[in-house]
């Protein structure tokens, strides 16, 4: 089979960091071949998805040696615009990769950019709309799909302009199970259509039988490679040494019980009790909560398919939605909602809506005295980020971040703590990493984690809270 | 919040041609803003049809709620100016005049503006400035603005919500950095998000010296041509004002 892309000795070290840098890597990837990138955080496999679709060294900055070609383009003498019918490429937020506002623009967008003919462009959107079995999301605001659905939406933009190459750069790590099963099907039908893929990844689970060749990256270069059958026979222990997540977890709680109910042994001492818990859209009940009681010091997970309200529920919980009905009580007494609000917090997914000040110390000590320094330090030292209390917030990691804000959480006495997708995004270290700190956090603080990692919950949770539907 | 710059295109209600819109904006501009023909009595009463027509437009997008409001705000401001400023003497009477002025002139444009914003799609706006020649290079970064704006939107109520977990409000113990607080988050999550949208659009060919096609269909309709005769029936009014042929 002739080369689909081929690296020679390519090094490359961003202007702006050394995240991410290549080593003198070589690759050789064949005409229809799938590909699986995989490493830790900043091992370079999103710098290779880079290379290939032309934003290094076109739009990404740095030090480029060596020779990329795809599909018998020199990356270095082609425009980025001029390889958009050769290489597609599907990213990772959903917030930043359309262009349009509706969804028949945006998968229309790519091929109106080639200049194609209106009647060209239009039945290819029929093709692409039937092969993919979509056609209840044409004609909608992109605001108002879900994550999922976005990412339909994007795949389909990519392959309405038929691309030979598509790269994906952790394409579902917003997504839930359900969705990555869509996914799924999307990426075999362009196998089937003998395109070659190239994906990074580090939930890796539902490529199993998709991937032809799958590559570790360690530092820039590639540290081993394996075939698809030899890959995801590997055991679970064998995995996490190499720092990749497991193929699948033992459990996946979405297919147990509603509920909230403990799965592991937990010594219960009080509980929030939250009875008439109804929040409503114009009619339309999202949540209604009989009676729950949540134990005080659990670490909860909060599982349930997209929609289920999840996110509506801890929400309410936190005091961040106005309008919910129902009463908290904490030990006997009736907190109120005031109160309960100060006494909660929330680590959103993205974590950098939430930093505000100049250094990590600074936004720590935010809502305090200056006298609590030294209280402050020692959080900071738990957490593992005393090195960095000088560093600016938002020059962190991803991981450190997150620590930041659980610090200021702590620091500020809350009771509450809620993590929206915590491991999203994050490698098999930090996931541990998170896993490890919540499980020591101090026993009068409550934790509820809304997550779909299975993984995660394994590690760290006491308790699932199952919702479907709004109501348990 | 989105829907305040963006169209929300299941239910739009009646649908004009962008190029429409723009005109009744200059118009607007032209008349509301810089008073042009205010010395004849049939311009200044043509001046008031026409700054009530962006909320008729909000109806007929069905934003029943915009309509309400912004109509609401502007009868008030203009009632205020008519019955109230002559009967009111002093310091005042010129402060209330210039509030009135100020605000009925800039009014009826910021609702045009609004109801364009929120009832224009980009591949509209695209599809429109092709069809009147504009050159790409300021096409497409003003198509990138309207995509902009509402993702800013979302991020500044993502900031918001964070802002009040930690008790930083008007009222609360860091109030004087309100401002600090809410635009270093806002900056660093825009610069993030502008970068990857371009990124984004870059790799979906977005710039190639090929000429662009558009699938979007747009095109004069009934409704197009009864504001169009509207709006420049007002020009026809001012004309004649010039001639002499009204008062």
């Amino acid at each position: 089979m002739s080369a689909a892309a081929s690296l020679k000795n390519v090094s490359f070290q961003y202007a702006n960091g050394d995240a991410g840098a290549l080593n003198e890597l070589n690759l050789e990837i064949a005409a229809g071949e799938c590909v699986l990138l995989c490493g830790s955080s900043g091992c370079g496999k999103t710098t290779v998805t880079r290379l290939l679709n032309g934003l290094i060294p076109h739009y990404y900055e740095g030090r480029l040696s060596g020779d990329v070609t795809v599909m018998n383009r020199r990356i270095s003498d082609t425009a980025i615009e001029d390889l958009a019918g050769v290489v597609g490429s599907v990213f990772q937020n959903p917030r930043s990769q359309f262009f349009c506002v509706d969804t028949t623009a945006e998968i229309a967008f790519g091929c109106e950019n080639m200049g194609l003919p209106e009647a060209e462009i239009r039945a290819r959107i029929d093709r692409t709309v039937s092969g993919m079995h979509i056609h209840k999301l044409l004609n909608r605001s992109i605001f108002n799909l879900s994550g999922g659905e976005k990412q339909k939406i994007a795949c389909a933009g990519v392959a309405a302009m038929l691309p030979d190459v598509i790269v994906l750069d952790e394409p579902t790590s917003n997504l839930d199970l359900d969705a990555i099963a869509e996914l799924r099907e999307i990426l075999a039908q362009w196998k089937a259509q003998g395109k070659t893929i190239v994906l990074a990844e580090h939930r890796l689970g539902w490529l199993k039988g998709l991937c032809d060749r799958i590559l570790l990256l360690e530092n820039g270069s590639i540290s081993a490679e394996f075939n698809g059958e030899t890959f995801f026979s590997l055991s679970t222990d064998a995995l996490n040494r190499m720092g990749i997540r497991a193929f699948q977890s033992a459990n996946n709680y979405l297919e147990w019980k509603t509920g909230l109910y403990p799965i592991k042994p937990f010594t219960e001492h009080g509980s929030i009790l939250l009875k008439h818990f109804t929040y409503s859209y114009g009619k339309h009940k999202a949540i209604d909560i009989e009676r729950l009681a949540i134990p005080i010091g659990a670490v909860t997970a909060v599982v349930g398919h997209n929609g289920a309200g999840k996110s509506t529920f801890t929400k309410c919980l936190c005091g961040l939605q106005k309008n919910f009905r129902g009463s908290i009580t904490v030990n006997g007494t009736i907190c109120r909602r005031k109160n309960w609000t100060k006494q909660s917090y929330m680590v959103m997914q993205d974590v950098n809506h939430q930093l505000f000040a100049e250094s990590v110390l600074d936004e720590v000590l935010l809502g305090s005295d200056d006298s609590e320094t030294q209280t402050a330090l020692q959080i900071l030292e738990k957490l593992g980020i005393s090195a960095c209390k000088d560093r600016h917030p938002m020059s962190l990691s991803g991981g450190q971040k997150q620590r930041t804000a659980i610090a200021s959480a702590i620091l500020a006495g809350k009771k509450l703590l809620v993590l929206d997708e915590p491991t999203s995004g994050l490698d098999f270290r930090s996931m541990e990493d998170t896993a490890e700190l919540l499980r020591s956090l101090d026993s009068d603080i409550t934790v509820l984690i809304v997550t779909h990692d299975m993984e995660l919950i394994d590690r760290c949770c006491t308790h699932i809270l199952h919702l479907e539907n709004g109501t348990i | 919040m989105a829907g305040l710059f963006s169209a929300d295109i299941e239910n739009r209600g009646l649908i004009l041609d962008p190029r429409t819109k723009l005109f009744v904006m200059l118009t607007l501009v032209i008349f509301a803003l810089g008073g042009t023909g205010s010395g004849f009595a049939a311009v200044r009463c043509g001046t008031i049809v026409i700054s009530v027509l962006p909320v008729v437009l909000l109806v007929t997008a069905k934003q029943y709620r915009k309509a309400a409001f912004c109509g609401g705000a502007y009868a008030l401001i203009k009632a205020a100016e008519i019955l109230l400023a002559p009967n009111v003497n002093g310091v005042l009477s010129s402060l209330l005049g210039m509030c009135c002025m100020i605000f009925v002139r800039l009014m009826p444009g910021l609702i045009m503006g609004a109801y364009t914003l929120s009832a224009t799609t980009v591949s509209e706006f695209i599809a429109a400035m092709h069809r009147m020649h504009i050159p790409q290079q300021i096409t497409i970064p003003m198509s990138v603005m309207f995509r902009f704006f509402p993702t800013v939107l979302e991020e500044i109520s993502a900031i918001n919500t964070a802002m009040k977990m930690r008790d930083i409000q008007i009222g609360g113990k860091h109030a004087g950095k309100i401002i600090e607080y809410r635009l270093v988050p806002l900056m660093v999550c825009t610069v993030n998000i502008g970068s990857e949208l371009s990124a984004a659009a870059l790799t979906r060919g977005l710039g190639t010296k090929v000429r662009r096609t558009n699938i979007c269909k747009i095109g004069f309709h009934v409704q197009d041509v009864v504001v169009l005769i509207l709006t420049a029936a007002l020009y026809g009014l001012w004309l004649l004002g010039i001639c002499e042929v009204i008062e």
